[in-house]
């Protein structure tokens, strides 16, 4: 087994207390392998979100531990978990995933320049080259379409070279031609310049584009699923539900 | 819909409160100068009730001549007409009263009293009963060197009775033996003045000039009324002594009138800047409802959509100013009670030292208050309410609302015309057309530049952020925060704008009177040293200080300036008083013809610009009338050209030399013999000035700055005054901030999540902050000193010559508006760091 760029182990999540208490995790246990494109399926409410959440460090779990790279993020104070998420963690949301004062060239070189750090130029032409949006760098938001919001926003999430880059329904806002655009380029950010993506969605087909598929049931695991289409996911959405 | 309006609100009480802000201080410091005023009011009407309870007739001289700029001068009343009323039917007694300048000196040295606050008044002391004044330790003074002293004075200065007490008048300073302490009525010491006094004939020669008095008061004997008293002693009074008899009541109620008229200017004086700080009020409310109509966009189209009305939604806003009106003007009357001790405090430490007891608290008082503070809340909502009421239903179902700038070329065109109009009325006001141009023009230009502020807003940010931009990446971020909606940066910036224009004008205006005054004084005073008097009170110097000065052995050469006010064609002119015989080469006037030396004591020297105009000749004779009455030829002998702040008339010392009319010195300017050290020169003139409590000795430096720094006092009362207006421009900026953060809590998560720190947070907050306060800062030092420029011109007329640049104040202002920056931006900030990422990336 290939070494993984993040973990969770045991890691449980509960809101309220009581009659009224809510397990979005229950013990969940789940890595993510370098190099490679996972996907967290489920339906609303299982808990996927909140798992990518607590993985990414924007949000702390309730008890269980995380791990990105070999950092343990319970360890770590805010300072240092913002660094980590501007250092080692990407983000694409499925919104709202853009500063609107500043262009796309700006958008994509943020967490570098808040770093304050030089940034690896060549990757990053490189990885310009690959969302094919050259020609608009100095273009702000409101100039873009949504697809082209969603491919800077991919851009931004890959120009630090994170060690893991999550996506929370990337595709959500699109319609399904600029929806396979985006993912075709995240699909090469990993094949070809070997990023490592973790998505969630609740889209077959969008799903279908990653070479493993977590599927999350009451915040547990409830199945795991290699070298996915959409047919096989959607049968195994219809088995799981009933 | 009232109920809902009302509902929604309440619902929002935080903002609420923070737009409540500026409108309490508006209306606080209105209520604060009314509340100021009307205790100031009471507190000498109820003075001077007291000061004439036991006065039934009062008699002084029909004699007086009005001085320039307020106030009059009237002559002395013969002793000898005393016996006259004495001899009245009706009159219980009568006794002549002075009140004149006296200072008394204390065991330091130090003169009792403040050179700025309640006058130090010499007076008389008997044992009449229509006196004022009773002896309740000790005894009546008796003789040329006998005194007494009001009570609160002999606590003061720590004296005790068969003490040796130095007083300062009119005749000179002497030495006079304590010999009681005496209460006015009930009081110690009226209004916090100093009383040194004397038995009559000592008062009249020591204080006035031997004979006379300032007036007679007279007690009745209850047989008559006040009107049969007063009318019976005018008919036994001879004619020909130009007496006139008023009752107590008259006396008293223009004594109030007199006090009345300087507490009236005050409190225009300080309504004057509590409406620039209710204007800039003004502009941050309607700021605020600018923002959060826009904001509140989708919402108002939601209400519109489900069928209500664009009255309706127009109305909720109004009901919103409306409560806070009411709410911020109830609890700006309670700040305002407050404010009037500050008030009173503030004018304290800028020498206008004035006895208040309690505060006046008045009905109207509070209805004007909660009234005006009301109505300009309506107004200033009134706009953005209308706007609001626009909002089409679709708006409802669009994205993201943004703030449009309404037409540029409209608002370009309008600003053009008012800024047209303005420089037009500046121009001629400059031009000498008419001096309330300049006020319409000042208000006009400010006007335009508000006008244009959406319009340079955008570019002005992006200029002053230049610098910020180019170190990180969250200069970058505050710079285009900055510059995102022009419309509510410049209405922020608006008032930041006005209070700073306010101050780099009345800044530039005082350094170009500094300026000037220091090149004046410098052309005309070739001195060693020089003696002056307090600048404030009144009195002064004893003309026969600069004899005393000029025989010291070390002394050269010494003259003593003075001046006295006298009427010619009937109006009250200030004339310049020199000693002709020693003045030369100390007080240099620029002569056109004549020679100043050779003045005599029946001539007098006019400006050169009066006698072109006049088609004076010289030897002509111009009657000049006297305070007593009398009307003195005075042959014009020469002419001169005034420099700067000296009258058009000289004349010499002698012409009141034997007249009973009241001369003091203001200056005395020494030239020391060669060869004597400063120190000697130094020791030997304050054995004379300053130890005697005469005046204060100063070198030539000396006496130059502090006679051009006495614009300062001025200057720092008008900060003091602005200080509030500029606080209520923070308050602005803060609301501003904060709504703007809300606004953008979305974008602050994600920028969070993506690996921005809370500092960087923080710092992209400060930033923006800054650079909307250097905005204001930057266009209203522009703009200020402009204005001072104009001021400057139209005034050139009044001895003002040529505008200095307050370089030292605008790199203050500037660096106070980069600190007022980062203050505004502090509790904002922390609201921004404390963005939950969670709820902010959350798509729904």
């Amino acid at each position: 087994m290939t070494q993984a760029a993040a973990t969770a182990t045991a890691a449980s999540k509960i809101y309220g207390s009581g009659d009224s208490e809510v397990r979005a995790l229950d013990g969940v246990t789940v890595a993510f392998e370098k190099g490679r494109f996972t996907a967290i399926m489920g339906p609303s409410g299982s808990g996927k979100s909140t798992l990518m959440h607590c993985v990414a460090g924007l949000d702390s779990l309730t008890s269980g531990s995380v791990t990105i790279g070999d950092v343990q993020l319970e360890s770590l104070n805010d300072k240092e978990l913002t660094t980590l998420r501007r250092e080692q963690v990407g983000f694409v949301f499925q919104a709202f995933n853009l500063i609107p004062t500043l262009n796309a060239m700006e958008n994509i070189m943020l967490p570098i320049s808040l770093g304050r750090h030089e940034g690896n130029m060549e990757w990053i032409n490189k990885v310009i080259d690959t969302i094919g949006l050259r020609d608009r760098l100095d273009h702000r938001p409101s100039e873009l379409s949504g697809g082209q919001q969603q491919r800077v926003a991919v851009a931004r999430a890959l120009a630090s070279q994170p060690a893991v880059i999550f996506a929370d329904e990337p595709t959500g806002n699109l319609d399904s031609r600029t929806g396979g655009e985006v993912l075709g380029f995240m699909r090469r950010a990993v094949s070809d310049l070997g990023q490592t993506i973790v998505m969630v969605t609740h889209d077959a087909n969008a799903a279908s584009y990653a070479d493993r598929i977590v599927f999350l049931q009451d915040g547990k695991i409830a199945g795991e699923m290699t070298e996915p289409n959409p047919k096989k996911v959607l049968d195994y959405l219809k088995h799981l539900g009933e | 819909m009232f109920a809902l309006s009302l509902k929604m609100s309440l619902a929002r009480k935080g903002r609420l409160v923070l737009t409540s802000l500026a409108i309490i201080l508006g209306t606080g410091f209105l209520s604060g100068t009314f509340i100021f005023s009307d205790t100031l009011s009471r507190t000498f009407d109820r003075l001077f009730t007291d000061v004439f309870r036991d006065v039934d007739a009062y008699v002084r001289s029909t004699n007086f001549i009005e001085v320039p700029f307020g106030g009059e001068q009237r002559a002395g009343t013969p002793i000898e007409a005393l016996d006259t009323v004495l001899s009245v039917p009706g009159v219980k007694d009568a006794t002549g009263d002075i009140q004149a300048f006296a200072r008394i000196i204390a065991k330091d040295g130090k003169p009792l009293g403040s050179d700025n606050g309640p006058p130090t008044f010499g007076g008389i002391a008997t044992a009449s009963e229509a006196g004022l004044w009773t002896v309740e330790e000790g005894r009546l003074p008796k003789g040329p060197t006998e005194m007494v002293m009001d009570e609160a004075s002999v606590k003061n200065g720590d004296f005790v009775i068969g003490d040796t007490v130095r007083v300062n008048a009119q005749s000179g300073s002497r030495e006079f033996t304590l010999v009681g302490i005496a209460n006015y009525g009930d009081i110690s010491s009226p209004g916090g003045a100093t009383f040194a006094l004397f038995d009559q004939a000592t008062a009249s020669e020591f204080l006035l000039r031997p004979g006379l008095v300032d007036a007679f008061l007279v007690q009745g004997d209850g047989s008559l009324s006040q009107e049969e008293l007063a009318a019976g002693i005018s008919a036994a009074l001879e004619p020909s002594l130009r007496l006139e008899t008023l009752t107590g009541l008259q006396i008293a109620e223009e004594t109030k009138n007199q006090i009345g008229a300087v507490v009236g200017f005050l409190s225009t004086f300080l309504t004057i800047f509590s409406l620039i700080a209710l204007g800039i009020g003004c502009f941050v409310i309607y700021n605020v409802f600018s923002i959060t109509t826009a904001q509140r966009l989708r919402e108002n189209a939601l209400l519109r959509a489900i069928g209500a009305s664009r009255r309706q939604v127009t109305t909720s806003v109004i009901v919103e100013a409306f409560i806070i009106g009411i709410l911020g003007s109830v609890l700006g009357f309670i700040v305002g009670i407050g404010l009037s001790r500050g008030l009173s405090v503030l004018l304290a430490a800028f020498g206008v030292d004035i006895p208040t007891s309690g505060l006046a608290i008045r009905g109207e008082r509070v209805a004007i208050t909660i009234l005006v503070g009301t109505i300009v809340t309506l107004a200033s909502a009134v706009f953005p309410a209308l706007r609001a009421g626009r909002v089409p239903p679709l708006a409802a179902m669009r994205d993201t609302a943004i703030e449009r700038v309404g037409s540029r070329k409209i608002r370009f065109i309008i600003g053009g015309v008012i800024a047209a109009a303005g420089v037009a009325s500046l121009v001629l006001a400059a031009a000498g057309v008419n001096d309330w141009l300049l006020g319409v023009g000042v208000v006009g230009v400010f006007t335009a530049v508000i006008i244009y502020g959406p319009l340079i807003a955008k570019p002005v940010a992006l200029t002053l952020g230049a610098p910020l931009a180019r170190r990180s990446v969250t200069g970058a971020m505050a710079r285009q925060n900055a510059a995102r909606n022009p419309r509510r940066t410049a209405g922020t910036v608006a008032p930041v704008l006005i209070g700073v224009a306010l101050v780099t004008a009345f800044s530039a205006f005082a350094a170009s009177v500094r300026s000037e005054i220091r090149s004046v004084i410098g052309d005309q005073f070739g001195g060693d040293y020089a003696i002056s008097a307090p600048q404030n009170g009144f009195g002064g110097l004893p003309v026969s200080l600069s004899d005393e000065v000029a025989a010291l052995p070390e002394v050269a050469q010494a003259t003593g300036l003075g001046f006295a006010t006298i009427e010619l064609d009937g109006v009250g002119r200030f004339v310049q008083v020199i000693n002709p015989a020693t003045a030369k080469g100390l007080v240099d006037l620029n002569m056109v013809q004549g020679d100043q030396s050779t003045l005599s004591a029946n001539g007098v020297i006019v400006s050169n610009n009066r006698f072109t105009t006049e088609g004076w000749r010289i030897g002509e004779t111009l009657e000049m009338k006297f305070v007593d009455g009398t009307v003195m030829p005075l042959t014009i002998e020469g002419t001169f050209v005034p420099n700067g702040f000296f009258g058009s008339y000289v004349i010499n010392r002698e012409v009141f030399a034997g007249t009973p009319n009241s001369l003091f010195d203001s200056i005395i300017y020494v030239v020391m013999n060669g060869g004597v050290s400063e120190e000697d020169a130094r020791a030997a003139l304050l054995a004379v000035s300053e130890q005697r409590g005469l005046g204060a000795l100063q070198s030539r430096e000396e006496f130059i700055d502090a006679q051009a720094n006495q614009i300062n006092q001025i200057l720092g009362l008008i900060y003091g005054l602005l200080a509030l207006s500029i606080v209520i421009a923070v308050v602005g900026i803060v609301i501003t901030l904060l709504l703007s953060v809300f606004e953008r809590r979305r974008e602050i998560g994600l920028l969070r999540a993506v690996g921005m720190t809370r500092t960087q947070v923080r710092l992209t907050v400060v930033g923006e902050s800054v650079i909307t306060s250097m905005f204001g800062a930057v266009v209203g030092v522009v703009l200020g000193i402009f204005v001072g420029l104009v001021l400057i011109g139209v005034l050139a007329d009044d001895g003002i010559a040529a505008f200095s640049l307050p370089v030292g104040s605008t790199i203050v202002i500037l660096l106070l508006a980069f600190v007022i920056g980062v203050i505004a931006a502090m509790y904002p900030a922390r609201r921004a760091t404390k963005v939950d990422i969670m709820q902010a990336i959350a798509t729904t």
